[in-house]
């Protein structure tokens, strides 16, 4: 079954660029998914469709079969959790308040006036914080905290949530290669032991290798590669990273020399 | 060898750009030819140097202490005119702030709407309001403290508003993507971000206000203005001193207070 479903998907932004020219694709319920691609592929917007964050010029997405629009997207946003690479946490509040906030989608208006929280979504939180192993952070100011701790504290509140998805848009991009190691492996550990589907935006060729089950790539806003990390040779990520009007591109030779 | 020093703006031509240059110039020269409209006049400033030295001297009178205990009366009554005056704003003010901040208001028109109120409230100074409300329900304090909040909110409610407007976006969206609804983004989003931004703004209001507060007696509505004003017209310098350094007294302590707890909400508590 497909967790996630985009149908011919194109994207207009009103500066005129198109971010996405006809995207098709389908999404395994609870499978590892990786996007690569270069800047300005489009990555991130597919991402963001994917949340009501965009809405798409033509085509649809659906979740669950449930089309993403207007007026159910909270409803939607409720299940699709996202992970951010400048974590998009509120600074100035708690740790603990910071991953409660993914609660807020299951509750209404009235306690949030007053800034309440139920009994039990305390307890969803902590058990969250003690999933990314920050327990005993969990008074501290946001902002207080290391850039991994940070993206740490974005996949508790993606997992205070109980989504059935969760988006990650360059999840790694800001963290050192131990942290971004960690943050790989937890995501990785949330979808096998709990089945949700996750889907990352990255630039890291040899972390897609080791941890997606599906590769896509994307430039220039269309899909040039769908399959398993074993099918991505060479050739395919010459596809991926190849610049427009570039013939004998030296840059590109030297970055994938290595990957 | 030395080689010559030469100095360049940065600018494509290295010389200064011409609409700046222009632009200070023509406010000069306007500022030049408009000053007879309100009577600046050097010779006369310089022939009332004599005068200002007479009326500082003064003040170096010794200080009537028979007067202190009306003094604390009359200045506990001024602060309590202030902070009420300016909690009641900061109730107002908040959802107003919200609808009057272009990126948290829930339609254009509503934006527009609040924003002309906004401005509409503050047109006119609190002296002005306090005779309407004197007029309206009688000498006192009570419609001191009605002038202060009225005019408070038109000035609050703006600054709250330009404080929601520089939040960071990238956490709005951190909440919103979680799928927090329209009221929850602005309260764990907005509100939390614009903070230190509020607090600054409410202890310049308190400033503000007390100062206000101070001369709101002038037309019967409460406070140490009635006594100011009285003291001055009397000649009774011994007072006026008196009345002068506890205004003083009590705006510093609010200054020095205002900055410790700002500093306390940006930084977070020391650990």
């Amino acid at each position: 079954m497909s967790a996630i479903s985009i149908q011919s998907v194109s994207k207009r932004f009103p500066n005129g660029f198109e971010a996405l020219k006809g995207v098709d694709t389908e999404i395994r319920s609870g499978s590892f998914t990786v996007v690569l691609g270069p800047s300005g592929a489009g990555k991130s917007t597919l991402l963001r469709l994917m949340n009501g964050l965009e809405t798409p010029t033509t085509g649809s997405v659906r979740i669950d079969g449930e089309a993403v629009d207007g007026l159910k997207v909270r409803h939607i946003r409720s299940r699709v959790a996202m992970v951010f690479q400048q974590f998009n946490l509120v600074d100035r509040l708690s740790v603990v308040t910071n991953v409660l906030t993914g609660r807020l989608a299951h509750r209404s208006w009235v306690g949030s006036v007053f800034y309440l929280f139920r009994q039990e979504d305390l307890g969803i939180a902590r058990e969250a914080l003690s999933r990314v192993g920050l327990t005993d952070k969990a008074w501290n100011r946001a902002d207080k905290l290391s850039g991994g701790q940070q993206q740490r504290v974005g996949i508790a509140r993606a997992l205070a949530q109980r989504p059935k998805v969760i988006l990650a848009d360059e999840p790694v991009a800001s963290l050192d290669p131990v942290a971004s190691e960690e943050i790989m492996a937890l995501l990785r550990e949330i979808c096998d032991r709990d089945g949700i589907t996750v889907v990352v935006n990255l630039h890291q060729v040899e972390l897609a290798r080791r941890f997606a089950d599906r590769i896509i790539g994307m430039n220039s806003g269309k899909i040039v590669f769908d399959g398993s990390p074993e099918q991505m040779t060479q050739p395919v990520l010459r596809t991926i990273y190849q610049r427009e009007g570039i013939e004998d591109d030296n840059s590109l030779d030297m970055a994938l020399a290595y990957a | 060898m030395t080689t010559a020093l030469i100095w360049r703006w940065p600018t494509p031509n290295g010389l200064p750009p011409l609409p700046l240059v222009g632009g200070v110039l023509a406010l000069l020269a306007g500022l030049w030819l408009t000053a007879p409209i309100v009577e600046v006049d050097f010779v006369r400033l310089i022939g009332s140097l004599g005068r200002m030295v007479t009326f500082a001297g003064q003040m170096f009178v010794t200080p009537d202490w028979e007067y202190v205990p009306q003094l604390l009366a009359k200045m506990l009554e001024t602060i309590e005119m202030t902070v009420l005056g300016t909690a009641v704003a900061i109730v107002v003010s908040l959802p107003l702030g919200i609808l009057a901040a272009g990126n948290a208001t829930p339609h254009p028109v509503v934006y527009r709407v609040t924003r002309d109120l906004l401005s509409l409230m503050r047109a006119l100074p609190e002296l002005v309001w306090a005779l309407v409300f004197v007029s309206a329900v009688g000498l006192g304090p009570l419609p001191g403290v009605m002038a202060l909040a009225f005019v408070t909110v038109g000035f609050m409610g703006k600054f709250f508003a330009e404080s929601i407007e520089v939040v960071d976006h990238k956490a709005v969206e951190g909440v919103r993507a979680h799928g927090a609804g329209w009221l929850q983004v602005r309260l764990f989003a907005m509100l939390p971000q614009a903070l230190p931004d509020f607090v600054g703004t409410v202890m310049y209001i308190l400033d503000h206000n007390l100062r206000a507060a101070a001369i709101l007696g002038l037309v019967g509505a409460g406070g140490i203005g009635y006594d100011l004003v009285m003291s001055m017209r009397l000649f009774q310098y011994d007072r006026l001193l008196l009345i002068a350094l506890s205004i003083y007294l009590v705006v510093t302590v609010l200054d020095r207070a205002s900055d410790r707890l700002r500093s306390r909400i940006i930084h977070g508590r020391r650990t």
